[in-house]
């Protein structure tokens, strides 16, 4: 072997040994709420709503109420504001316009739970009237379901704005009523889950279980919204402190909300679009092989261009065409929502917490206890959730 | 006749398609600068809620109305008010205290004087400060002086109700504000009066 390729057989191997690259992970602070920060900050403008949304309930579930109560200030204008027509929604409709261009503000469940954890926050902050306008919001929002069954029947939601105006001396009765013919709709006894009002009771517990319904696209172009249902293991919690035990069960189920909702106008638009879609395939299929039939004889041979051309333009069109839905969701939402109100004195409490599934056995597992403060002059507010 | 159809079918798809994906021709591609307004003005972002314009519209209005009542056009020497948060009953979360600070501003100006605020809200403040001055701890003090906090002579408050609708056609928002100058002596309600505004709107078909 000669020289020159004894150089070339080093240089080789050589390069063919070059350690691979080592790229150093990103540092990660094991601060969810600051890396949520971070999350938000680089979403696009379209996405930045949805990471409020859930770096808000992660900041929730870790107790930082600030910051849970500044993310949702920010995404509330937006949804609460009429959102007309813009770039962004003309080419959601357009053809070629994905649904997922919007700025996404989520569907009405999502919107009524920002709604709903900003008026848990509001009570916590000693307002329940602004509280009770947030629930009076997120219950409005649910209004525009397609049956009207099951328009506004977040049951949990009429009963805290009927419960916010009993502690504000005025008359909740009409909306316990309402909130017990909600409860008593989606399967759940009324009568133990919404108790009376006791305007003394200074404690306020919010729970939480399992995990929500997830959005994905279904039909043959992933244009109908569809969901995953959620599921939670606890379907109720009991709750310890002192003498007082309270059992608390599962009250709303935000996949129940989810898919009730009914036809959206933009599922229609999406349809079009699918409906569109479809004799395009066609033509893009059929074409091809009709032009190369037709360019067999001599005198059907001019004629098979255009025909191949045909179905070229209408592969191509179908094929950017954009019918799927908006499948982005704000995914760390429980599957059940559940509350109650209790007495206590000033001063600091430890409850103890037994959760149990469906049939009534414990998850052992899950059992925790909380030690929390309770102040004179506003309700204290607790939230818990099992995930 | 055939490559006509054909050329015709084709020339259609094409028109179709890029007709459709050519629907982006839409406003504020670049966004918005920053535009300064006035406060009663309606923004370009708007919903069917409380609103800066709904405010100073409200305010001032009930300022010019109250100006006018005689127990404050006709009083022998400045009345005290004290102002108590207005009572929202309406779907929209709010900040109770601005309708009520800026009633109060657009009155001191507007007043001249004619009536005397007191600044119950800053009672912790006020009470450490006497209690600094009466211990001898700063100057202007005397031990055991009598209280010398005004007692209010009216109570300004309001309240914020709505009624709320929405559907497929929209959301619709009407809301009524009242406001009431009470006697805490008697109780009696001395003057009320009202605003109302009501607002609709729909959004954008990909929101509904």
């Amino acid at each position: 072997m000669n020289k020159a390729c004894q150089l070339a057989a080093v240089a080789l191997l050589a390069a063919g040994c070059a350690a691979p690259e080592i790229k150093k992970a990103p540092a990660v602070s094991g601060d969810l709420v600051e890396e949520g920060r971070k999350l938000i900050a680089a979403a696009s403008e379209k996405d930045k709503i949805l990471w409020r949304y859930r770096v808000a309930l992660v900041a929730m579930k870790a107790g930082r109420f600030t910051d849970a109560r500044q993310l949702l200030d920010e995404c509330l204008p937006t949804i609460g504001a009429i959102l007309t027509a813009d770039e962004r929604t003309i080419k959601a409709r357009s053809l070629f316009g994905n649904e997922a261009q919007k700025i996404y503000v989520g569907e009405p469940y999502e919107q009524a739970m920002a709604y709903f954890y900003r008026g848990l926050i509001y009570w916590m902050d000693g307002e329940p009237d602004n509280a009770r306008a947030c629930f009076k919001s997120a219950q409005l929002i649910d209004g525009d379901a397609k049956d009207k069954a099951f328009a506004s029947d977040f049951a949990l939601l009429d009963y805290l704005d009927g419960f916010a105006t009993a502690k504000l001396l005025g008359d909740g009765s009409d909306m316990l009523r309402r909130a017990r013919a909600s409860a008593v709709s989606s399967k759940t006894n009324a009568l133990t889950a919404l108790p009376d009002y006791d305007r003394q009771a200074n404690v306020l517990a919010f729970f939480q279980f399992g995990f929500g319904p997830l959005k994905h696209g279904g039909g043959r172009y992933g244009e109908r919204l569809q969901y995953h249902v959620g599921h939670s293991a606890v379907h109720s919690v009991r709750f310890k402190i002192g003498e007082q035990t309270l059992h608390v069960s599962a009250l709303d189920d935000l996949s129940f909300q989810a898919t009730t909702r009914g036809g959206r106008l933009m599922d229609d638009i999406l349809a079009d679009k699918g409906s569109l879609k479809k004799p395009l395939e066609a033509i893009a299929t059929i074409a091809p092989a009709a032009g190369a039939v037709l360019a067999g004889p001599k005198e059907t041979r001019g004629t098979a261009l255009p025909i191949i051309g045909a179905g070229v333009v209408a592969g191509a069109v179908s094929n950017a065409a954009e019918a799927m839905a908006d499948t982005r969701t704000w995914n760390n939402l429980p599957q059940h929502l559940a509350f109650t109100a209790f007495r206590l004195p000033p001063g600091s409490h430890t409850a103890a917490m037994e959760f149990f599934d469906r049939d009534g056995k414990p998850l052992p597992k899950l059992t925790r206890s909380l030690t929390f403060e309770v102040r004179v002059g506003r309700d204290t507010v607790l939230f818990i959730s099992d995930q | 006749m055939i490559r006509n159809i054909l050329f015709t079918i084709t020339g259609a798809v094409l028109l179709a398609a890029f007709g459709a994906g050519c629907g982006t021709t839409g406003m504020n591609p670049h966004g918005v600068n920053v535009t300064e307004m006035r406060p009663d003005e309606r923004g370009f972002v708007a919903g069917t809620g409380i609103e800066s314009q709904d405010l100073v519209a409200v305010a001032d209005k009930m300022a010019r109305s109250i100006l006018a009542t005689t127990q404050i056009a006709n009083a022998q020497g400045k009345p005290n008010i004290v102002l108590e948060p207005v009572v929202n009953e309406t779907r929209f979360p709010i900040n109770k205290e601005i309708f009520l600070t800026r009633i109060r501003v657009a009155l001191n100006t507007k007043a001249g004087g004619k009536v005397t605020f007191l600044a119950r809200d800053r009672m912790d403040a006020l009470e450490k400060e006497r209690d600094l001055k009466q211990t001898g701890k700063v100057t202007g003090g005397v031990a055991n002086a009598p209280v010398e906090f005004k007692g209010a002579d009216f109570i300004l408050t309001g309240k914020l109700q709505s009624i709320s609708t929405r559907s497929n056609n929209g959301s619709s928002d009407y809301v009524l504000y009242t406001f009431q100058l009470l006697d805490p002596r008697t109780s009696a309600i001395l003057w009320e009066d009202f605003a109302e505004i009501k607002k609709q709107g729909q959004s954008d078909a990909v929101y509904r």
